[in-house]
């Protein structure tokens, strides 16, 4: 479980966090949702310690963060973390190199599923490939957790559905996934959790079918309830 | 350890290219120049021996070649000048590069699952790797440019010199190249103390940003205090009270606890206060 | 498979009815194999984990059943189907009385016109709004 306990953030004088606070449990995927500017980038940044915080603390199944951390928890920004001259090739042999926890024949899968060429360079791919190439690289760890910041945003339609397959796949079964979107409506189905955030804050966290089911509303009624409010 | 390497080996290759330039262009600079101005050279001793003077005269008077006439000009120094001021220039751009541009490095590299202050190992490492090495390549192309000048200018006109010659004469070759084992080690202890504190200044940069080149001029300032703290003592207050060897010694110390102060703090910075 | 989901009913629930239809209207046959929860959930666009909840819930109907580690089947219960069929049929009823009620209309009108209409649009009788 990734408990995130009650963080804040200033940049300068402005309090891009206020008492954030929520869990997102592994075999579940938990998505924060926020209108851009909200924060959501930054939480990310902070479980991942990519930024520091001025209180509160995560936990990962009970842990601080530590150097060994990075073999169970991963991010995939919403931009490609390789080096522009790199072939894809290259990139899955740095992640090779460094990880133990790097799955070879899982990252061929994904090759292939996503139809990328190893040769190409990560420069000369179109946005959508761009956005699967940084995927490959997250999905083919075996890592407990996975984070994604707004894997949706910016690429065509088609890699959407390509993307949005993996979700339902063995590729994320039983690992903990924490996505981030500002547009919600492509994935209401997929998500188990949905956490709403504004002005730093968690307006609401709840679980998607109970409400359908306990109060006869979609995640975007229950959203336009709480901005409105 | 593993990881440490890993890394270091990634840095340099991602280096490699604008490295394997610099050392290319010493080369042929170098080697330009020697053929240019030994032919030079010998056009004008034909020139005087068709006038029908003397070998000696013409020793005298337009003086013999040496290879201290090619270290004297830009086509020696020059490659020398620009490949340490792109290394000025990269101990900066070693670290910002990672941050630049929509494909932000510093994501993965902050990501990998190895203490991080193997990052900044590693990146010194590479900077003093790459100084190194070309500082020793440098000693080869000497010596292969001296074999190139006994080739273009006869024994008559030609005065040979020793590679300790060579350096010798020319001035600024004296640091890069120190006569003993314990000059080196001051001269180069140095230069990479200095990189260490300027990485740690950068570190600051990049957790405070505006507010980090204050903090990180200052802890520049700190740290050259604290390592030139026995010469000032001994100017002021202690009164000429140590012997030379004795500052050294002290400055060996300062130096170390100026260097353990800059991976503490950048090793703190790194692991609490960087942010991508 | 052709599922319209709407984003207000638990998607499980949703996801029951789809296969109550398909049993009722025999395009899933009593013993068939029906697809494992990944793969609905693949095909759907759904939560894995709400495939599996859906599922779950179906076994506890009876409506599918588990033999060991193999595929999910369709139950061979001939009382249960015709339970599904008469239950859908009986919901569908229902939501038409309902709808002609709140128009006012009477009975014979309603039965009138289910008759000179009923042949009309064969293809529009699947019960989804």
């Amino acid at each position: 479980m990734i408990e995130v306990k009650d963080i804040t953030k200033k940049f300068g004088r402005k309090k891009v966090l206020n008492g954030v606070s929520f869990t997102a449990n592994k075999g579940e995927i938990t998505c924060l949702i926020g209108i851009n500017g909200v924060g959501k980038t930054t939480i990310l940044n902070a479980i991942m310690n990519l930024t520091p915080i001025n209180s509160g603390e995560v936990l990962i199944d009970g842990e601080k963060i530590h150097k060994e951390s990075y073999e169970k928890i991963t991010f995939i920004p919403d931009a490609i973390t390789m080096l522009p001259q790199m072939r894809i090739a290259d990139a899955m042999q740095f992640m090779a190199d460094f990880y133990q926890s790097w799955n070879q024949v899982r990252a061929d899968e994904l090759l292939s599923f996503f139809k990328l060429d190893p040769n190409d360079r990560i420069s000369s791919l179109s946005k959508g490939n761009t956005a699967k190439v940084n995927m490959l690289l997250g999905l083919a760890l075996d890592v407990d957790y996975l984070l994604m910041d707004e894997p949706f945003s910016g690429i065509d339609i088609f890699s959407r559905e390509q993307i949005a397959d993996v979700f339902t796949s063995h590729l994320v079964e039983d690992r903990g996934v924490v996505i981030t979107t500002h547009e919600i409506s492509d994935i209401e189905h997929l998500i188990d959790k949905a956490v709403i955030l504004n002005d730093g804050v968690v307006l609401r966290e709840f679980n998607a079918e109970d409400v359908r089911e306990n109060e006869g509303k979609s995640i975007i009624d229950v959203m336009r309830e709480v901005y409105q409010a | 350890m593993k990881n440490f390497l890993k890394l270091t080996n990634f840095e340099l290759n991602r280096f490699s290219k604008i490295y394997i330039t610099l050392i290319g262009l010493t080369l042929v600079m170098q080697t330009i120049g020697m053929i240019l101005l030994s032919s030079s050279y010998m056009s004008d001793v034909e020139e005087q021996l068709a006038m029908g003077n003397s070998m000696e005269w013409i020793t005298i008077n337009l003086g013999t070649f040496s290879f201290s006439s090619l270290t004297r000009t830009f086509w020696f120094g020059g490659p020398i000048i620009i490949a340490i001021v792109t290394l000025l220039i990269y101990v900066f751009f070693i670290w910002y590069r990672d941050w630049f541009g929509k494909n932000t490095f510093i994501y993965r590299l902050l990501m990998i699952p190895t203490a991080r202050i193997n990052l900044f190992f590693a990146k010194a490492s590479t900077i003093f790797l790459m100084v190194l090495g070309l500082i020793s390549l440098q000693l080869v192309f000497i010596l292969l440019e001296n074999e190139l000048l006994k080739i273009l200018v006869s024994d008559a006109f030609r005065e040979d010199q020793s590679l300790k010659q060579i350096i010798f004469n020319f001035d600024y070759m004296g640091v890069l190249y120190p006569n003993s084992i314990i000059q080196f080690f001051i001269n180069y202890g140095i230069g990479f103390m200095a990189v260490f504190v300027t990485f740690t200044g950068i570190l600051f940069e990049r957790c405070y940003r505006l507010k980090g080149i204050l903090f990180g001029i200052l802890f520049a300032g700190v740290s050259l205090l604290i390592f030139i703290s026995p010469i000032l003592l001994q100017v002021t207050i202690l009164n000429e009270f140590f012997y030379p060897i004795e500052i050294f010694i002290l400055m060996a110390i300062t130096g170390l606890v100026v260097i353990s102060g800059s991976i503490w703090m950048s090793h703190y910075l790194l692991n609490k206060k960087i942010r991508v | 498979m052709n599922i319209k989901l709407n984003s207000r009913d638990p998607v499980y629930i949703q996801v029951i009815r789809y296969f109550k239809e398909q049993i009722a209207t025999g395009i899933l046959e009593p013993g068939q194999e029906i697809a494992s929860r990944r793969e609905l959930a693949n095909k759907l666009k759904i939560n894995p984990n709400t495939a599996q909840r859906a599922y779950k819930e179906m076994e506890e109907q009876g409506l599918i059943f588990t033999e060991g580690n193999l595929p999910s089947r369709i139950t061979k219960d001939e009382v249960i189907i015709k339970h599904v069929r008469e239950e859908l049929i009986l919901e569908a009823v229902n939501t038409f009385i309902a709808s002609i009620q709140s128009i006012n209309v009477s009975l014979e009108e309603a039965v009138e016109l289910i008759k000179k209409n009923y042949h009309k649009n064969p293809n529009e009788q699947e019960g989804n709004q």
